[in-house]
This record gives structure tokens, C-alpha cells and sequence, in this order.
């Protein structure tokens, strides 16, 4: 049960943005606005990020249920609470984390204005579909549920430790278009999926032919789990893991591509594709994949006629044995091949108000013409196992000083309809300090949102003279 | 004025981030999370022939036949803790004109005997079936005795039978257990 209370604690506690990292998307002050959209426009010259801190994210929600939910103080018994989130809550809700730590980041401008920039981060990505046919099970037993047929199809799992290594270039091709590519190698040192499972479970009443009351039937099942370097970790050392962050693991490719079009100096339009690649799994996998059909009927007694002394039959044994037989759990060391969650992002902006500095002009050279306030609209959406997870975000932006940058945002998820986040980006000097949030307005009590989150990160950040 | 709001706004913001906490939950309370499902679970079955009770080679009755299997998970530590309470179902179908005893011994590791139950089975005749239903409740302190055996001995006992006896004993049968899976540490 602590194990069960630490769970909720990580969801319910965890400061952190979902996947959705809405209210940097598109902050251009921001220079890790380049990792959610390469072809973003970069106003600054160089960057460089402080390492390990210009980027930190943590991450963690839940579809169907808050902290607050199970654990905030009520009359009502936390099992009744339990019961009914487990009846409420449908097998296309899930729970995830996901944390990403930028080790080092960096980006500066080529003579022929291209911008360069590469890095390294770290990433822990998990989520898992609430398998409700098995916490039925679980929670209530079969008695009640005689005839129903269990859907083990519903556990849909994946999680993923791994470091990526990536090098992009950004320009701005035309007055209107900037583009930008990223290459990425992933490095994995942990990763297990369990998902496309099949089969389900049923107990039901015998017929006249059945040698028993009840038949306990599993039926078509298929379930697969993949897993690599999670098998040697028994028997290896601290060392060889980390060994796995620095490209000794299993190694992967991909790539992120974006660009962003100023239709005139009002209207602006952006997109990006992140992370369209594969690890390739070939070192330290081991899958397991049970397959088959089977209907127990109990144990029968044949009341052989024995000596004194002699042992009858092994009734229990031949039952293992005949289970093990109809529903093999093989053990597959083969490599496989995993896609990466692909992530899409899309804006549309419209900027009003004064123009920064007070004058209509390109004064970045970099960045098209600015105003001091914008609204706009933004897509996310996320692959998972079980389709896409999109986000829709209205946000408000208002460039206060010329040092300081703040976007406000409203989201609708799949965690909440009342999602309001905001950041704040700052110039002080050569450093660039950021802090954004979403959920805000959850902050005053954490466990009462579905997903919190927090983001900041620091960089040396140079401007064009 | 955005500007006169905003500046403040952020000031909160960042307040709340510093100061964001958990208010008004109690994860004390996950001591209190209690599993409770009620499995239905087959348990044995046979189908015994009055011709079991008669040796023809010898000539001999064989009044009591005995048969053994293990229930491996029962002295299971989990099941030993979580087991409240184990309702047993036998129903037999008798189609033989004798009277059975059926005991149930429940024996641990070292052949020791931790519960036993036992009924009567009514004679019945061929054609005419007769059905005698047993329900066998576990629970409180008996239920430790119960989880203390890892297999039962079913033994069917008839008073005298002779070669001329035809029919069959038929049992089918299953329990119902009633966990309570909780933090125990």
C-alpha cells in the first residue's frame, strides 16, 4: 500500500508539465524553444545553457484522477473513493511521467546566419493505460462478475530511460519562411513495453457437459512485454548503466523538423514534428510473449487403487504443467525495433500593440517585426500507444519590458478543461532566466489537480549588438 | 495598464510556485486501502463408479476409496494473511443405491491433519439421480487451520457393496474465498 501512496504522491505531487510543454512553445526569449520547434525564430546570437539547469522538467498526470480525489480528507472511506474512481475511470485513461534534464545545451550563429545548436538531455518517459477489466478483478473478484468476459487487452504500457544527443541548424530562408532540422541519436539504458495485448478472461457457469460448476476460460490471449537493459541489471554494475547514457546502450535515430511562416507583420504561423525516429533494441533484450487459449475446470480425482504407501497422482504438478503446456510464456532474446512518441505542434499568432522599441522595424533582424502583445492558438498532440493524446491551447502574450516576457495560456487536455499556465522569461544581463507553469491555478493545492507542472531553466544568453 | 497587471501577476505566480503545496490530504490513509474481492474457484471433481468399491479380482470390497491432491497456494503466506473467510460448494450427484460418507482431511507438509469436514452423501438409484448439496463455511480461527494444509484427502467410505451395485458417484465442486489484501507491515 506505500507503494501505492508513493504512486499517487508522483502523480499528485510532481511540479511538472505533461509532455504539452505549452507556454514555452513559440516564447522565442526562451532559447529551449528550439527544442519544441527547430524552425522557430531565434532572436539571439549564442547560447548556452548552464549545465544541468537550463532545462529542468518534471513531469507527471493522471487522466481520470487526482491526488485530492483519494487522498484529501473526507467522511467517505478511502476504499468507497477507490471503488468508484476504479468504476469511473475507462480503459482509455492513463497515468505518466515523464522528467527531462538538459545536461548541455548550446547554439550560435554562423557567418552565413545559420543557427547552430546541440545538446544533450536526459529523458524518463512512462505511461500506462488503466487496465479497469483487471482492477475490477482485482479490487472485487470474479464472483459478481460471472459470464464477463475480463479484457487483458487493456494493459498498454511503455517506459523509457534514455539520453539523446542531438545537433540542429535554424535560418531564416526567406523574409517569410524559417526552417530548421535536428538530428537526434537516442542512447537507451532502460525501456519496457507492454502494448497491442490480447485476450481476456472469463468465469462462467458450466454447462451439462462441463466436468466442474464453473469454467475459468482465458481466451486468444497474446500478450507480449519487451524489455531492454533491464535483464542484466541484477548482475551489473552502477557504472556499466550509466556507461549506457553515453551512447553505450541501445542506440536510436532520429529527427525533429519545424518552420515557422510570417504571413504579414501581424499574422505568424508555426509547426514542428519532434522526434519522428526509432530505437533499435539489440543489446541486453529480452521479450516475453504468452500465447493461447485454456479452460480450468478445477482437479479431478481419479482414486487410483494404491498400495500402502504408494504416492497417487501429482494432481497439482500435471495442472502446472498443462497450464505452462496451452499458455507457453516464451522468452524471445531477439532485438526490436521501437518508435519514438512522435510529438506535433502547430500555432497560429497574432500580434497587436505597439512595436518593440516604439518603432516599426525589423530591429532583431532576426525575429521579423515585433509587437509587445500577441494572442494566438497552438495544437499539440502526442502518439501513444493507444492513438494520438492532443492538447488545444488559447494563450495571450505581452512582451512587458524589453528584458522581460511573459505568455499566459489556456488549455483543454485530456487531465482538465481548466488548465491555466504562464511563464515568464527574463534577460538579466547575459543570463536568461525562465519559470513556466501550467495548472496555476492548482498551485495553492497540488493534490487537487490532475497534472501540475513546473519548468525553468537558466542560459547565457548572447544578443545580437 | 496589461503592463500594471501583468508585473504584479508574475510576482504572484512566482510566489505560488515557491509556495505551491498539498493541502487537506492525509496519506496516512493508505494504511486503509483495503482489497477485498471475492474469487470463485473450482475445486475438485470425480466421477466414481460403484464398480470402484468392488475388487473383481479378488473377490473383496474396497468400502473406503482414498484419493489425495495438493492446493499448493493454500499455506501460501499471502493467502494465509488475506484469507478471511472460504465457503466450500460439493454437490454430488449419486446414481448408486448406497449411502456414501465423503470426508475432507486438509493435511500439512508433515502429513499432519489441520482441518477436517466430512458429510453424507444420500443413495440414490439408476435413473433416478439424487443430489445432495454440502456447503462447508470457513472462518474466524478455523481459517488459520485451513491455510495451515497445502492438500486435502478425500476419502468416500460405503457401509457394504457388493459386485451387483451399479451407478455412479459424481462430485463437482468449488470454493468461494474471501480476501482482505491489505498493507500488513
Amino acid at each position: 500500500m506505500r507503494i501505492i501512496s508513493i504512486f499517487f504522491m508522483a502523480f499528485g505531487l510532481s511540479v511538472s508539465f505533461a509532455q504539452n510543454k505549452q507556454v514555452i512553445y513559440g516564447l522565442d526569449e526562451v532559447p529551449q524553444s528550439l527544442l519544441l520547434n527547430p524552425g522557430t525564430l531565434v532572436p539571439q546570437k549564442s547560447h548556452f545553457g548552464i549545465p544541468f539547469l537550463s532545462q529542468v522538467h518534471f513531469n507527471g498526470g493522471a487522466s481520470g484522477v487526482s491526488t485530492f480525489e483519494i487522498f484529501g480528507n473526507s467522511n467517505v472511506d478511502i476504499n468507497t473513493r477507490i471503488r468508484e474512481k476504479i468504476f469511473e475511470m475507462s480503459d482509455k485513461d492513463f497515468f505518466t511521467a515523464t522528467q527531462q534534464l538538459q545536461v548541455i545545451d548550446f547554439g550560435w550563429r554562423s557567418q552565413k546566419d545559420i543557427y547552430f545548436s546541440g545538446g544533450m538531455y536526459q529523458e524518463l518517459d512512462f505511461i500506462t493505460y488503466f487496465p479497469r477489466d483487471l482492477a475490477i478483478l482485482a479490487w472485487e473478484g470474479n464472483r459478481d462478475y460471472l459470464g464477463y468476459e475480463f479484457d487483458r487487452g487493456q494493459l498498454s504500457a511503455t517506459g523509457d530511460l534514455l539520453t539523446v544527443y542531438h545537433f540542429g541548424a535554424n535560418k531564416r530562408i526567406s523574409k517569410k519562411w524559417t526552417a530548421g532540422v535536428r538530428a537526434k541519436i537516442y542512447s537507451s539504458i532502460l525501456s519496457v513495453k507492454s502494448t497491442n495485448n490480447r485476450g481476456s478472461f472469463v468465469t462462467r457457469l458450466g454447462d451439462v457437459n462441463s466436468p466442474n460448476i464453473y469454467e475459468h476460460l482465458v481466451q486468444n490471449a497474446d500478450v507480449k512485454v519487451q524489455t531492454s537493459g533491464i535483464k542484466s541489471l541484477e548482475n551489473t554494475t552502477a557504472g556499466k548503466v550509466v556507461s549506457r547514457a553515453f551512447l553505450g546502450g541501445n542506440l536510436g535515430v532520429g529527427v525533429d523538423l519545424g518552420a515557422t511562416y510570417e504571413i504579414d507583420d501581424r499574422w505568424r504561423a508555426s509547426a514542428s514534428l519532434l522526434d519522428l525516429g526509432a530505437i533499435f533494441h539489440s543489446k541486453d533484450v529480452e521479450q516475453y510473449h504468452a500465447t493461447g487459449d485454456y479452460t480450468l475446470d478445477g482437479i479431478e480425482l481419479i482414486f487410483p487403487p494404491l498400495s500402502e504407501g504408494e504416492a497417487t497422482l501429482p494432481y497439482y504438478d500435471n495442472l502446472e504443467d498443462e497450464i505452462e503446456r496451452e499458455l507457453p510464456v516464451d522468452t524471445i532474446n531477439s532485438g526490436y525495433t521501437q518508435l519514438r512518441p512522435l510529438k506535433v505542434n502547430a500555432s497560429v499568432k497574432y500580434s497587436f500593440g505597439k512595436y518593440l522599441g516604439g518603432v516599426e522595424c525589423d530591429c532583431l533582424d532576426k525575429g521579423g517585426i515585433q509587437r509587445i502583445q500577441a494572442v494566438g492558438f497552438q495544437f499539440y498532440s502526442i502518439l501513444r500507444p493507444k492513438g494520438p493524446q492532443m492538447a488545444a491551447t488559447l494563450f495571450y502574450y505581452h512582451k512587458l519590458y524589453k528584458f522581460l516576457a511573459a505568455k499566459a495560456t489556456y488549455t483543454v487536455d485530456p487531465y482538465s478543461y481548466t488548465n491555466f499556465g504562464l511563464g515568464v522569461a527574463a534577460d538579466i544581463g547575459k543570463f536568461n532566466v525562465y519559470l513556466a507553469g501550467d495548472n496555476i491555478f492548482h498551485y495553492g493545492n497540488i493534490a487537487k489537480s490532475k497534472s501540475v507542472s513546473l519548468q525553468f531553466g537558466l542560459n547565457i544568453k548572447i544578443d545580437p549588438e | 495598464m496589461k503592463k500594471n497587471l501583468l508585473l504584479p501577476l508574475t510576482v504572484v505566480f512566482s510566489m505560488l510556485l515557491v509556495c505551491s503545496c498539498v493541502k487537506d490530504v492525509d496519506f496516512d490513509q493508505a494504511q486503509n486501502i483495503t482489497l477485498t474481492p471475492v474469487v470463485e474457484l473450482d475445486l475438485i471433481y470425480f466421477n466414481l463408479d460403484a464398480g470402484d468399491f468392488f475388487d473383481t479380482i479378488s473377490n473383496t470390497q474396497r468400502l473406503t476409496v482414498r484419493d489425495t491432491t495438493e492446493i499448493r497456494f493454500l499455506d501460501d503466506t499471502g493467502v494465509q494473511e488475506s484469507l478471511k473467510r472460504a465457503e466450500f460448494l460439493f454437490n454430488f450427484t449419486n446414481t448408486i443405491n448406497r449411502e456414501f460418507q465423503v470426508e475432507f482431511q486438509f493435511i500439512n507438509e508433515m502429513n499432519q491433519e489441520t482441518y477436517y469436514t466430512s458429510t453424507t452423501v444420500s443413495a440414490g438409484n439408476v435413473g433416478n439421480p439424487v443430489a445432495t448439496q454440502f456447503i462447508e463455511n470457513v472462518e474466524g480461527p478455523e481459517i488459520l487451520e485451513l491455510t495451515m494444509a497445502d492438500r486435502v484427502v478425500v476419502s468416500v467410505t460405503v457401509e457394504t457393496i457388493d459386485e451387483t451395485v451399479a451407478g455412479e458417484l459424481n462430485l463437482q465442486s468449488k470454493t468461494t474465498y474471501y480476501l482482505e489484501i491489505k498493507d500488513r507491515s
